[in-house]
């Protein structure tokens, strides 16, 4: 378990840009939760289709029912990460799972510092 | 003089000019020698006339000495005829101005008149076809002419920029250098060996170093290690926000402007491919609940933008593949 764990920490580590100009590069997630999302996207990802077309089969009302229920043990068998559900859209900047915006996948905190200090496109403070 | 006069008269005759007629009349008023006034025309002519006139003037004192040569040899009349008939067949009849031209130099000799002014008319007549052509393809002629001059010219300066780039830069490689240079003298020395129409213009003269250069190195780790040494030393940090915004366009990270679109999307399949699926329904049974099912798959699929062909029809063939495995199955039901 913590070897797994660590062998996922030093994919986590991304490689720094070998630039002469100096950029900043996250390097590292927030937290270990933000990783575990991470991993859930991946695997989500790669799942999708399968669990598209078996879920097509299962809810159907023109299959025999034996078929639905051999399609229902399939996609159980899936690992667990693989559905969508299970991922939570995390703030980007701090992992903080609620009061997210989703059109900036910032946390309001983050969000309000951001537009205080005039660095959000487009964004004012609201007055009327 | 009244024999000069009569013979400029048949001439204007034969070559159905009127205004040689005012020539010869105005030779016939003028009191001065005819050589003066002939003299004083040509002078008038020349003030009036283009470059193309002049050249062919200047061409036409040339064939006179040519005319000179020719008039040794001469033969009867009979042959004068001939020539002046040949003059007014050919397409284009020549310039009044330059026939007075002709017909005053001629008359100027002292050898056979019709003869010469014949001989001078042939003369003109070449000049102008020749200018003629050269009009339509004088690029390419001047291209010639031009590109020779500069691969003498050019090469020690081109050896003296190259040179002085290399000290600036100290970038290349010691064998490259030393294959430029041995490419660059093979160019030069053998440009013997290669006279002909090659035109060493830019795209074969670019494409011959290019390929010796590749069959010799092989791009090893070493090269590699260089070649990315010295990308990091020449990417200099952007100077401004432009330059940034280049950088970044160029990894990937900006889009470019103006949006297209369909960057990525590369769909070359026709409406009737994405719509008309049924074709890939062959290996499914005809009748029964299965085929009613992918049939309304199908019916999805059509009304579905967003996949391409290619994820169209591995949708259908996983469909097909999931329900031959379940075939154990189906018949027992």
């Amino acid at each position: 378990m913590a070897a797994t764990a660590l062998c996922w920490a030093l994919r986590a580590v991304q490689q720094v840009l070998p630039s002469s100009c100096p950029r900043q590069v996250r390097s590292y997630y927030v937290d270990w939760r933000m990783l575990r999302d991470v991993k859930r996207r991946k695997i989500a990802y790669e799942h999708a289709d399968e669990r598209l077309r078996i879920n097509a089969i299962r809810k159907n009302s023109i299959l025999p029912k034996e078929l639905q229920e051999v399609a229902d043990k399939e996609i159980a068998a899936l690992p667990r990460d693989s559905c969508p559900v299970r991922i939570r859209n995390r703030c980007v900047l701090t992992s903080r799972p609620r009061g997210v915006k989703r059109r900036w996948r910032i946390s309001r905190i983050v969000f309000r510092h951001f537009a205080d200090h005039a660095q959000m496109s487009g964004v004012q403070r609201a007055m009327w | 003089t009244s024999s000069v006069l009569s013979k400029d008269k048949d001439k204007s005759a034969a070559s159905k000019d009127s205004t040689l007629d005012g020539a010869a009349k105005t030779q016939e008023d003028g009191a001065e020698t005819p050589k003066q006034k002939l003299l004083d025309i040509i002078g008038n002519m020349k003030v009036e006339v283009t470059y193309r006139k002049k050249l062919q003037q200047l061409k036409a004192s040339e064939s006179k000495k040519q005319a000179m040569q020719q008039l040794e040899g001469l033969d009867s009349e009979d042959s004068v005829p001939q020539g002046i008939t040949e003059d007014t067949l050919r397409g284009k009849p020549l310039n009044p101005e330059l026939v007075k031209a002709a017909s005053a130099v001629a008359s100027s000799l002292p050898h056979n008149k019709k003869q010469t002014v014949s001989d001078l008319l042939a003369q003109l007549r070449r000049h102008e076809e020749t200018t003629d052509k050269q009009k339509k393809r004088g690029t390419v002629n001047i291209r010639n002419v031009i590109s020779e001059m500069t691969v003498k010219r050019q090469s020690p300066a081109q050896r003296g920029a190259r040179i002085s780039g290399r000290i600036s830069l100290q970038l290349d490689e010691d064998g490259q250098r030393i294959r430029r240079e041995r490419s660059s003298a093979q160019s030069v020395d053998s440009r013997s060996l290669k006279v002909g129409k090659r035109l060493n213009i830019f795209t074969k003269a670019s494409t011959e170093p290019e390929h010796a250069l590749k069959t010799v190195s092989s791009p090893t780790i070493w090269d590699l290690e260089f070649a990315k040494e010295v990308a990091a030393v020449t990417a200099q940090p952007p100077r401004n926000g432009f330059e940034e915004m280049i950088q970044w366009t160029k990894e990937g990270i900006l889009w470019e402007y103006p949006i297209d679109n369909e960057v990525g999307m590369e769909d070359d399949a026709e409406f009737h491919e994405h719509i008309f699926l049924e074709k890939h329904l062959e290996g499914f049974p005809k009748e029964g609940p299965i085929r009613h099912f992918m049939e309304l798959v199908i019916c999805g699929l059509s009304k579905n933008p967003y996949l391409s062909v290619k994820q169209k029809v591995e949708h259908i063939e996983w469909f097909q593949n999931y329900f031959e495995e379940k075939k154990e199955l189906l018949q027992e039901i």
